[in-house]
This record gives C-alpha cells, structure tokens and sequence, in this order.
C-alpha cells in the first residue's frame, strides 16, 4: 500500500510538471504543414464533400434522413456522406467528427447528441476553414455557419393545440397534456405554445393539471393515461408531448375502448403510430418529415459551401419554401406534417 | 524464432497501420495523425483497468460508468467555481468511492464480479441521473480543456503523454511489485494463492479500487476533450475495451495479461475505425469488420493454444 501511495505521490509530481508545459497548439512547423496537405487534398478530387452526422445511425428516423440527404447529394451533384456512431454516444460521435475533419470535407452538418460535447471539435473543424452547421438539434449557437431548425416550435406548438380541438370536435372541455420530461426545452417551448393558443382561441377548454411526466417511456405514459382517465371521467382529449407519449397514451385509450370519447393527438412518427391511427385511438400524430429534412441539410450545405446564404421565403425543390429567422442563419423547413388514418402508411420511417 | 502473442498482435498493428496507410487517403496526414493520438488515451485507459479486472479472472461492467460519475463529480467541482487540481481529486474520490464499492461486494461477500458489476452499472447509472437530471454538464474553464486538447511541448498530445505514463506504471506495477504477482497468481488459482498466505481479499480490492483510479483518469480527459459530461459518458467503450483487452491477448478466464498487448489490441481498433471511417465505410459496416476480426484472432489464440498444449503432452510422454 505504501508503494501504491508513493508512486501516485509521484505521479501528481510527474503531472504537475508536466502540466506548465502543455499549449493550446502544436509548434509552427507541423501546424503549417497540416494546412498544406489540407489545401492539397481538397483541390485534387474538385468536388464538394458534404458531411452529415446524424444522433446515431441505424433507426427508422434517421434512416429518412440518410434518403433525403443522399437523395439530395445525387440530384445536387455533390458528395455526401452521411456517417455516424452507432450508439447514441457523445464521445463516439466526436470520434466520428474528427475523423471527418481529418478528411477535409467541405461542409460539416452535425445533429448533436450533446450540444456541448462537439463544441471543441466543432471549434477545430473551424479552424482549418470547414464550414459547419447543424440541424435536428441546435449545437452552440455562435460556432455554426448555419443552423436547420425542421418546425418553428411555437407553430408547432399551436398546430397541435389546434389538431386537438379539431379533433374533440367541440371548442370546450377537459384536457390533459402529457410530457417527455420535465427539463426538455424544446417540449415546453412547444407547451408553452399549445397553452398560449388555448388561451387565445379556445378559451373554454380546461387543463386539468399541470403537465405530467413520463420519462420518455411508452409504458409510463400509459400508465398516467390510466389514471388520468379514472380521475376524470370527463376528460375530453389528450395531448402528448415526445415521440413515446402519445402511442401510451393511444394504447390507455384503446385498452378502455374509448375512442369516440377522448381524443389523442400528440408528436409521433407514423410508422409506430400506424396501428393505434387505424382505430381512431390516436386522432392524429403531428411531426415533420425526416426525409426531407435530410435532403434540406445537403441543399443548405452545398449552398454554404458555394458561399451561398438561404433566403427568407427561398423556394427549396422537393423541399418546399424555407423560412429564415432574423439571426440571417437559423432555417425552419416549414411547417409541421400531420399523419393521419389516411396517410400513415405511405412513409417508411 | 519463436514470438510471444503480443509481439504476434504488435505486427498485426504494424500491418493494419501500413494497409491503412496505402489505402485511405490522408490516412497519414498530421492531421489525421494528431486526431488518432488524441482518441486513443481515453479508451486506452478504460481497456487497461478493464485487462487488470480481467487478470483477476473478473470482469468490470460498471467501468464506463464510473468514469462517468467520476466525470460529473470533476464537473459539479468546476462548475462551482473551484480550480482544476481540486475537480481533479474530486474526481479520482468519486471514482475510487465506486471502486471500493464493488472491490467489497467482491472481495469480502465473494459475489461473482460479473453480478457486483452489473448491479452497481444500473445502480451508478442511477445516481448520475439523479444528479444530473439526465442533461449535460458543460462550460469549463478554458484551463482545464487543455488536458484533454493541448499538446505537451507543441509536439504530442498531452492526453497520450498521460495515457504513457499510466501504461508504464500499470506495466511496473503488475510485473515488478508483489502486489502484481499475487494478482497474476490469484487469477490463476484462487485457492493456491490463499493457501500461499496471500490475502486475497487485499489484493482483489486494490484491483478494483486500481480500474477505478484508472477509470477517473480516463474521465478527467473525456470530459476536458468533450467539455461536457453525460449520464452516457463513453458508454460506448464498455464492451470496446472487454474486447481489446481479450483481443490483446488476457486470459478471460484470468491469470494472464500484458499491458503491451492491450495497448496493440487498442491501436489495432483505432487504426481500423479510423482508417474505415476516412474509407468513406459506413459505421454499422466498421462494426462488422471489427467484430469479426476480434473473432478470427481469438480463434487463432484457441487453436494454437491447443496446439501448444498437444506438443506439450507428446514430448513430457516423450520423455517418460
């Protein structure tokens, strides 16, 4: 034991040591020379190389992504790879980044897992003159050349409210709204609009409670559907926040056979929503489309490679008309796509 | 000329590093270069503690989870305002806690490791979470990502000088001190080693707390290279470095393992990946060619084992 203390002692030592020497860069010399070879690579193959990192590769959601984007890099003319880590790991997404910056591809379009962990990498893919942007998920705001938002979440918001009403078929009520969790920003900013729009429009709707949790999990929010339903006999409709939520909350419904009396609307890919959309116990799921969303971030990518900034208004072909915010770099693709009985079958994600 | 099965995989390096290197473009860019020497310490390290778990005839489930918890308690320390040594020892404390953790459960109740470890995973998984609330800790000071992203002396990383230092140390310490024996001999055969007056118990602790201290090291440069820390903190490498370790020639069933080996098995992988991914392959694709290489080796190590024992036996009843 005394040894195993001693040699640590010695290691703080070592470290400490070492540690006066250590800078943020390497010595002039090799930093020039990875430049050179850098300008070299790029030039010789002379087209444009577009990399998009989606969150993890290998589910149905980021798979529409991939078609739209390789789909995009076809029709466009230019080189996309679309790569990522197979598990939805900070750390092994960063590899894959570096990997891509040690390629010198032109256009980095990242959708981080954890907004702050590509920060450094993000910063050093800068450095050596690639252009970088995000899209799904925003990443730091002040590192990256554009940013591809796929829905305006008070839009959002406010179209699920009003899908709701819709469906309830009356403009007063009870209601319920269930969450992913607690701390998501983007499921409160879209809350947060639902609210303010039953506020505004629809102002005889009562929400029962405050928003309920459920942890991500189908199983959970079935759960809380159940005893939503057996609190209030009179609930009228549910609406659920997070991809999970409002297949749980369908199947609460369905269980009870209650189609006809409450309605569920909430944000859910179509292909899990299929089963519980062909009964009516889900009235309608409210998303956006992967797949173009996908094809959006090559086309902005090429753009921004060319030098090129989106335009507020500008038409996007098989994209439709993008809008751009006031910041001249953050893009919303348009505006939400529902899924409904009729539909749900035609996408495959 | 007869060559030990580490200086077999430190070839089979060799050629994976010259065959990427004809094949993948800017494979051997400084660029490219510099980005390898800066992924390979962290997984290095959790490879390393995961061999010494692995000598023991044990296996650490918790690993990649400790570090992370050691990573957020580097985090909670930094983001409070204290400097980089202290979050540094809040670190190693957070880890080390674990590692006696599961060294007791281990050593002194004698559950099986694999049980211990992947009880405690969910169980640090758990208190990460509650901790966290699942979001991520992030805004560093500048100081402290140079750990993970400066270079010592503007030549080479600082992170690969810190992964030597600990593989050298690791390396001496299983080799040179009694400790390193005992533990070679208790994976071998537990009983033996009882009944030689070793306490078993002792050494198997120092084994834990030993992949925990590792483990820490290993956070402290994820989080400093990420500037962040998650519940999911290199989650990834788990399995990762159970294989390099076999892959670098450990016994899973304990009492043999060499540090060299591991790092070869480590440079194998990275060169692999890298190379792959600069490839343009896509990354489900990596998995499959890393996968099955670990299984061709593996095989290779089975049958010549079997062979060497068939020699054996012919020429003791040779000699009889």
């Amino acid at each position: 034991m005394k040894k195993l203390v001693f040699s640590l002692l010695m290691l703080m030592f070592l470290v400490g040591i070492l540690a006066g020497c250590v800078s943020e860069n390497t010595s002039g010399s090799s930093e020039e020379g990875s430049n050179d070879s850098g300008g070299e690579e790029s030039s010789d193959d002379g087209e444009m190389n577009i990399a998009v990192v989606p969150k993890l590769v290998g589910i149905p959601y980021f798979n529409a992504s991939e078609t739209g984007a390789v789909q995009a890099g076809e029709e466009l003319g230019v080189n996309v790879e679309y790569t990522g880590p197979t598990q939805a790991d900070a750390s092994a997404q960063v590899k894959v980044i570096e990997d891509l910056v040690s390629k010198n591809s032109d256009v980095i379009a990242v959708a981080p897992n954890d907004p702050a962990s590509v920060e450094p990498v993000l910063k050093k893919a800068k450095d050596q003159g690639i252009k970088v942007m995000d899209w799904d998920t925003p990443a730091d705001k002040e590192l990256v050349d554009l940013s591809v938002k796929q829905v305006d979440d008070e839009e959002f918001g406010r179209h699920m409210a009003g899908k709701l009403v819709e469906a309830m078929g009356t403009e007063e009520g009870k209601i319920a709204i269930l969450t992913g969790g607690l701390s998501a920003a983007n499921l409160n900013l879209w809350i947060d609009a639902a609210k303010k729009e039953f506020d505004e429009n629809y102002p005889d709707i009562e929400i029962v409670s405050e928003k309920i949790p459920t942890d991500e999990k189908q199983q959970v929010a079935y759960q809380k559907t159940l005893d939503l339903l057996k609190s209030y006999p009179d609930l009228k409709g549910v609406l659920a926040v997070s991809t999970p939520a409002p297949l749980g909350a369908a199947q609460a419904v369905q269980e009870k056979g209650l189609q006809d009396e409450v309605s569920v609307v909430g944000s859910a890919l179509p292909n899990d929503s299929e089963p519980f959309l062909e009964d009516g116990s889900l009235d309608t799921a409210v998303l956006w489309n992967p797949k173009k969303l996908g094809y959006l971030t090559a086309a902005l990518g090429k753009m921004l490679a060319g030098g090129e900034m989106p335009e507020d208004g500008q038409e996007i072909e098989n994209v439709g008309e993008i809008s751009v915010k006031d910041d001249g770099k953050t893009v919303i693709m348009g505006p939400p796509a529902d899924f409904t009985k009729e539909n749900a079958g035609d996408f495959d994600f | 000329m007869k060559l030990s099965k580490e200086s077999i995989l430190g070839l089979i390096a060799l050629g994976t590093f010259l065959f990427m290197a004809l094949l993948a473009p800017g494979f051997l860019s400084s660029n490219n270069i510099n980005s390898m020497m800066f992924q390979i310490p962290e997984f290095g390290l959790l490879a390393i503690a995961m061999m010494v778990v692995i000598v023991t005839g044990g296996i650490d489930l918790s690993i990649t989870y400790i570090a992370a918890l050691a990573g957020v308690g580097a985090a909670l320390m930094l983001t409070n305002g204290f400097g980089i040594f202290p979050a540094i020892i809040m670190a190693i404390l957070f880890a080390l806690a674990c590692g006696a953790f599961n060294g007791f459960i281990v050593s002194k109740i004698g559950v099986s490791p694999i049980l211990v470890t992947l009880g405690t995973m969910v169980l640090f998984e758990g208190v990460i979470l509650a901790i966290t609330k699942g979001s991520s800790i992030s805004g560093f000071p500048d100081a402290y990502s140079l750990i993970g992203n400066g270079y010592y002396l503007g030549l080479v990383p600082f992170s690969i000088v810190i992964f030597a230092i600990f593989a050298i140390i690791t390396g001496l310490l299983l080799s040179k001190t009694s400790w390193g024996r005992r533990v070679y001999m208790y994976g071998s055969n537990e009983v033996a080693t009882l009944y030689s007056g070793v306490k078993n118990s002792k050494v198997l602790m120092k084994v834990y707390l030993y992949a925990a201290l590792l483990a820490a090291i290993s956070a402290i440069i994820m989080t400093s290279r990420y500037n962040s820390v998650k519940v999911d903190l290199g989650s990834s490498y788990l399995l990762q470095s159970v294989a390099a370790a076999v892959l670098g020639g450990t016994n899973i069933h304990g009492g043999y393992g060499k540090v060299i080996g591991t790092i070869y098995a480590v440079f194998v992988f990275q060169f692999i990946r890298n190379g792959l991914n600069l490839l343009g392959f896509h990354s489900s694709l990596v998995d499959v060619v890393i996968g099955s290489i670990l299984i061709l080796v593996l095989t290779m190590n089975f049958f010549s084992d079997k062979f060497k024992k068939k020699q054996e036996q012919k020429n003791a009843s040779q000699a009889a």
